[in-house]
């Protein structure tokens, strides 16, 4: 089959989506197809360019190459998804969140600030609800998406588990004296969360942070934080590691911290499980909450600076129960049998 | 952590999925060229299908639709626009450096392969485009284009101008020289628009027993036949070789150690081919409406511009092969010319970044 992967992205942003496009593409080559990924630019503000950009989408033509038909398309991401086509089939990371489940949001909503915002809000919702049962199948990333997406477009969907990239690389190592936190820097992965938490430890807690900042706003934030709080020693930046680097980092490291606001998915937490790490995440960070189960395979803390200070004390004073923890979530990553065979089974059938 | 060295630069351009050719070697060429010099740099691809032709209206909209200004809240620095219709994309700093418009809707309205022409409604978004790229070509900072070719076409038949700025061919620095050997060399893809079947019938009339060795993968499998039918004639088969696909390894070294190299195309916008034989020091016999090499070949001082036509390719071939010291003096003055047009990816730069 020749098969086309849409996807919208913002230029100059990398994160777990592009990988995921990645992957998909190159499982579905392994399967013996020929798999290209289509990225579309995505601008979210202001509000009136949403619209237009899900117009450009719903006027693109991918239903053939040289006169040669594409067999199947694979949407990801709005509005990359509206693109048109009689054999498509959505896997869908998410919706656009802020008009969704960040519309109120204190601190991830954007469109509800706009004098156009409702409007757009509603166009948006419009096009999800006619638009999406297009599809031949809708499929999610994971349970917490599919609740979503009933919940706001009334639409049933599957969820299908991905393993991360690299998946064979993660590995345990003995514990070192410090907590890790590998993900893009942005208010919605809550570094500043971990950074507030830090200064209400009893335990001398330590926490690496590595990825990358959106925005050179962001990053300055959580270092006036950071100083604010001051916290020199307990919160080191590793700025952005290779994936080798990564997996070393996880290996290494007591345990994993990974309290995301609302998640769709979240390989972090997976990654953790591959390197038999125990993970603490809170209880509003969507995705993770599907495999972390609370006093088994990590915690789950309440998303205050208290109570993640307290998930962190726990772990940080009984290393044997980190350990345990972390076997634990090994475990449970093999019971789930998640494999790309599987994802490109589902995709193209 | 943003580590904002040097400028943050979009390449826009189009992509017929699952079809890689020239364009696709000039991004990926440009976007590694920007990263050296320390700048961020990505393109975007925006698929394209120009049939039925009212698809090519609905995706001129759907460029003018997009929004490339900023990321994030971060400026976008440039946009560099290479393709129709991607750049038609409004930038607020946008640079065409235009590879060629939608020719058949220009210099292949009335190709015999052109399918917007036969169209009831071709007229009309030929009209479209037309008006497209008059009014907002020059709506970019500046337009470059390919060549003196592209740039000509631009100018006569949209009356806008474009400074020609020339890149070097894909890992121009690997090219090398050896002596000559007994063979002229046509390294192309095999299509109706490279006229190889040219060459074939300009070989029955040679007067030395010149040899051709052709490379390239064949797109037309009517022209193939027609070449291959040609190759078999009597007094060419064992005149002629066809190696297929080559890698670029063994194609550097076919290069290398041919006698000179056949580059007769139709109108092409640019030709890496001629470029390519330069790097390797040797000598390139193209045609009169060649278009791109003429900009690049000098008749009688670094190979030979001949009528599109047998016989005078047959003349141009015989005069390389019985002259091998002449042959080997264009081929030098050839790579000196390379140097002294400055084609590297460092001038590139500094124009369009100016």
């Amino acid at each position: 089959m020749r098969v086309l992967i849409l996807t919208s992205g913002v230029p100059f942003t990398r994160g777990g989506a592009e990988i995921l496009a990645e992957s998909l593409r190159d499982a579905v080559c392994a399967a013996g197809h020929q798999a290209e990924i289509v990225t579309l630019p995505f601008q979210s503000c202001p509000p009136s360019r949403v619209p237009e950009q899900m117009l450009a989408c719903r006027l693109l033509d991918v239903t053939e190459s040289c006169g040669m038909r594409i067999d199947r398309v694979i949407g990801l991401k709005f509005p990359a998804y509206l693109v048109p086509h009689p054999n498509k089939v959505i896997w869908m990371l998410h919706q656009h969140r802020t008009a969704y489940e960040f519309w109120d949001h204190p601190a991830a909503g954007d469109l509800i600030h706009y004098p156009d915002g409702q409007v757009v809000r509603e166009a948006i919702h419009r096009a999800d609800c006619t638009l999406l049962p297009e599809a031949k199948a809708i499929y999610t990333l994971s349970r917490n998406v599919s609740d979503r997406l009933r919940r706001c477009s009334g639409i049933d969907a599957e969820p299908l588990y991905n393993p991360p990239a690299n998946a064979l690389l993660f590995h345990n190592g003995p514990a070192g004296d410090y907590l890790f936190f590998p993900s893009r820097i942005n208010s919605v992965k809550r570094q500043w969360l971990v950074i507030q938490a830090l200064a209400l430890c009893r335990e001398p807690v330590r926490v690496y942070f590595a990825g990358e900042a959106d925005n050179p706003a962001q990053q300055a934030e959580c270092a006036k934080a950071q100083r604010e709080l001051g916290l020199t020693n307990q919160v080191t930046w590793l700025g952005v590691v290779s994936e080798e680097q990564k997996c070393e980092w996880y290996a290494n490291s007591l345990g994993v911290v990974f309290p995301p606001l609302d998640e769709d998915y979240g390989y972090v937490t997976l990654e953790a499980m591959l390197s038999s790490k125990p993970v603490i995440t809170c209880a509003d960070s969507g995705g993770p909450l599907e495999f972390v189960v609370h006093q088994h395979t990590g915690l789950v803390a309440d998303a205050s600076p208290q109570s993640l200070a307290g998930a962190m004390d726990a772990l940080w004073a009984d290393r044997r129960r980190a350990a345990a923890l972390g076997e634990a979530g090994r475990e449970r990553y093999l019971d789930l049998k998640i494999s790309w065979e599987n994802v490109v089974d589902k995709l193209l059938c | 952590m943003a580590q904002n060295h040097g400028l943050r630069i979009l390449i826009a351009t189009v992509r017929v999925p699952f079809v890689n050719g020239g364009a696709e070697i000039h991004a990926a060429g440009l976007c590694r060229a920007l990263r050296e010099a320390g700048h961020q740099a990505e393109t975007i691809a925006i698929p394209f299908k120009w049939y039925p032709p009212e698809r090519i209206l609905d995706q001129m909209l759907a460029c003018r639709l997009l929004d490339l200004s900023e990321t994030l809240g971060v400026a976008v620095d440039r946009l560099i626009g290479l393709k129709f219709p991607a750049y038609l994309i409004p930038h607020p700093r946008k640079v065409i450096w235009l590879l060629h418009q939608h020719r058949q809707a220009y210099d292949l309205w009335q190709h015999p392969l052109s399918d917007l022409h036969p169209y009831p409604n071709g007229d009309d978004v030929r009209a479209a485009i037309h008006r497209a790229d008059r009014e907002l070509i020059p709506q970019a900072l500046r337009v470059f284009a390919n060549s003196r070719n592209v740039a000509g076409r631009l100018q006569t038949f949209c009356g806008v101008q474009a400074v020609p700025l020339y890149h070097p061919p894909q890992d121009a620095a690997r090219f090398y020289a050896r002596p000559a050997e007994d063979f002229l060399y046509f390294p192309s893809r095999i299509n109706p628009s490279k006229r190889q079947d040219i060459v074939l019938e300009g070989l029955l009339q040679t007067r030395s027993q010149v040899k051709v060795y052709f490379s390239g993968p064949a797109d037309e499998p009517a022209f193939e036949r027609k070449c291959v039918a040609l190759a078999q004639k009597k007094g060419c088969a064992d005149r002629v070789q066809w190696l297929g696909p080559v890698s670029e390894e063994k194609k550097r070294d076919l290069y290398a150690r041919s006698l000179g190299v056949l580059f007769p195309p139709v109108d092409e916008d640019y030709g890496y081919i001629t470029l390519e034989a330069m790097l390797a020091h040797k000598p390139v016999i193209t045609c009169t409406d060649s278009g791109g090499p003429l900009e690049f070949v000098v008749n009688r001082e670094t190979g030979l511009v001949c009528e599109p036509a047998p016989q005078a390719l047959a003349a141009a071939m015989d005069e390389l092969w019985e002259d091998r010291e002449l042959a080997r003096r264009w081929g030098e003055a050839g790579r000196a010319r390379y140097s002294d047009l400055r084609i590297d990816w460092a001038t590139v730069l500094e124009k369009l970044l100016a």
